[in-house]
């Protein structure tokens, strides 16, 4: 190769480099720039931490509301996430995944339950959705239910509200004049 | 001889474009052997690594051979061989059976190339064209085969991927047969007389470095499109598309640089680039993935084509260089895909944990009635557990829609949100091998840089 071709070679192999560089550079920085470092799975919240509840608009909403609370509650008693829990309570058979997993047996996990739902009776009766005459009540129905009975409570809050109303008498509409 | 030499180049370019088109035209069906085999993730990986392994192990015993007994005979025996266990590997219902069929088929593969190099040389008038022809024409199938191999396993199945690669194989050993048979009746060809010199170390050491990144790129973008977003076959074949059409830009391109260093450096730098890309990928866009691929395609044509030429310069015989060089090649993508895999799969598994558990919140705080999330969370449970650990499709699960426009818009908001986790958790899952496929990369820029070509 002739001298000057032999340099234009080089700076064509330099310029190829340097491009190379640039359009490397530029393509990592323009995917950075457009959040492509924080592309992830949002992460889960503390149960620990209370979270305030929404405005409730009849019975069923602060059901709702009261099986998250009681939810919170327990995972955090179990040092779990509230979306962790509620996979294992699904079914049966993740439930025992989730014992395995995490070392937690059934009596644990019902103390934990439990203690869930004395929380959600708290917070409701904080967020002004439950009268302190139906929170007493309430607490002593759960104070030894069974595990299996404070799941389905959990799952529906509803039925443990109309077991409130029970306690009270069968006047009816009571409930739903003791709720806002 | 007496096969006219222009059939016997186009049956020769057939051959080594066909065998190294094998290794990249299955990754496209990896995700249907997956499924269909019922195995794992790291399992389905053995499909790829067991050939690519056989390959880097053979190539050069192969070429040994082929100068030994004859490349006319090598080639003939190899191809019937490939044609064979490809027959093998279309019947296999199990993954050893087909993992096992996929290693007699490197066998054959590899003395089907090496022993095509010693023979181009005869036919074509010089080792400098066969060598340019031989490279072309792996490029070539390489490129292709991922398209071809995706658009067979929608409209066919992954079988037939492997079925039809034998009436190829058997076509491309037709007019190699004559020289075979001319080997027979007089002796070996005359070959190259000069004494075997040492492989190119810095330049092989490269090759397998940048092709254990090239390899991930192409393995990972197909899984992350077909299994992480839900791609079809065909859409993925689409997609990847853009690497061999960059590839072609970038071989065009290289014509301009005679410097073999800067191309090989620039080509490194390109793909470690596309591969940081693809790390850091800001949303599940498809559209996304093309910048990244034109990086990766312009910078694998130049930085392949650069340190083959380098391997090849100077040195004889050229088949046994050129067995090195595709050892050294294939080695850099069993290490790229046994590497990358284990890290890769633990990610997927964290990802899709922490996916699901984004997920459920959404589904917890979603502003649906109180009973229709009851139902919804229901549904969606029994999708996750029928998924069996896979990234969850979960669109079946909202469907039928309900009636009601206001909770019709809730549902579907929901969707587009869980949706969304979902997606963000497959993306990341592959963000760690994406970026240390890039620093792969870059580490092959060291050996690049100690590479000296040698001129005949």
């Amino acid at each position: 190769m002739s001298e000057p071709s032999a340099a234009r070679g080089r700076r064509r192999a330099q310029i190829l480099v340097v491009s190379a560089i640039v359009a490397s550079l530029a393509l990592v920085g323009v995917y950075l720039a457009a959040g492509g470092s924080s592309y992830t799975p949002e992460k889960t919240q503390d149960p620990c931490q209370h979270r305030p509840w929404r405005d409730p608009e009849g019975l069923d909403e602060i059901a709702e509301q009261f099986s998250l609370s009681a939810l919170d509650g327990a995972a955090c008693k179990l040092g779990v996430s509230r979306e962790t829990l509620v996979q294992a309570l699904a079914t049966p058979e993740a439930r025992e995944r989730f014992g395995d997993r995490y070392g937690i047996d059934e009596a644990e996990l019902a103390r934990a339950i439990r203690a869930g739902l004395l929380r959600a009776i708290s917070d409701a009766e904080e967020a002004g959705a439950l009268s302190p005459l139906l929170a007493a009540p309430l607490r002593g129905t759960i104070k030894d239910i069974p595990l299996d009975q404070a799941i389905e409570l959990i799952q529906n809050a509803r039925s443990l509200l109309d077991t409130a109303q029970s306690f009270l008498g069968p006047a009816e509409g009571l409930l739903e004049t003791l709720l806002p | 001889m007496s096969a006219a030499p222009r059939p016997r180049v186009a049956a020769l370019a057939l051959a080594v474009g066909l065998v190294l088109a094998d290794s990249s035209v299955v990754v496209l069906a990896l995700p249907e052997i997956y499924r269909e085999l019922d195995t794992s993730v790291s399992g389905v990986t053995w499909v790829l690594v067991s050939f690519n392994l056989v390959m880097a192990l053979a190539a050069v015993p192969a070429a040994l051979i082929a100068r030994r007994v004859g490349p006319g005979r090598t080639a003939a025996v190899g191809l019937a061989i490939f044609a064979g266990a490809g027959l093998a590997c279309g019947l296999s219902d199990q993954l050893s059976t087909l993992v096992l069929a996929r290693c007699v088929q490197a066998v054959g593969g590899a003395a089907a190339v090496t022993a095509s190099l010693e023979l181009l040389p005869a036919s074509v008038g010089s080792e400098r064209r066969a060598a340019a022809i031989w490279a072309a024409a792996g490029a070539t199938g390489a490129a292709l085969g991922p398209a071809i191999g995706g658009l067979l396993t929608e409209l066919v199945s992954w079988q037939s991927i492997f079925l039809i690669q034998v009436p190829i194989a058997l076509a491309a050993a037709v007019p190699i047969l004559a020289v075979a048979k001319h080997e027979a009746a007089t002796g070996i060809l005359p070959t190259e007389l000069r004494r075997t010199g040492r492989p190119h170390l810095w330049a092989n050491l490269a090759l397998a470095m940048v092709s254990a990144a090239i390899a991930a790129a192409l393995f990972l973008l197909v899984l992350l499109l077909i299994e992480g977003w839900r791609l079809s076959p065909i859409g993925a074949a689409l997609v990847v598309t853009v690497m061999p059409l960059a590839a072609i830009l970038g071989s065009r391109l290289g014509n301009f640089v005679p410097s073999a260093r800067g191309r090989a450096a620039a080509g490194a730098i390109l793909v470690s680039g596309g591969l940081a890309g693809l790390g850091f990928l800001p949303k599940a866009e498809v559209a996304l993935t093309v910048p990244p691929q034109i990086l990766i395609g312009l910078g694998l044509s130049l930085v392949l084509s650069a340190l083959t030429e380098t391997a090849l310069s100077g040195r004889a015989p050229q088949a046994i260089h050129g067995g090195w060089t595709i050892s050294a090649r294939h080695a850099g993508v069993v290490i790229g895909l046994l590497a990358l895999t284990p890290i890769f799969t633990a990610d997927i598994a964290q990802q899709r944990h922490d996916a699901i558990d984004a997920g459920t919140a959404v589904v917890l705080d979603a502003r649906v009635s109180p009973l229709l999330k009851i139902e919804l969370a229901q549904r969606l449970a029994s999708r996750l557990e029928g998924e069996k650990g896979k990234v969850p499709t979960i669109g079946p699960a909202f469907e039928p829609l309900p009636s009601d426009p206001g909770d019709r818009e809730d549902v579907e908001v929901l969707r587009g949100e869980l949706q969304d986790q979902l997606d963000r958790g497959a993306t990341h899952a592959f963000s760690l091998s994406f970026l240390l496929g890039a620093l792969l990369g870059l580490i092959a820029l060291f050996p690049i840089a100690l590479s000296r070509r040698v001129e005949l």
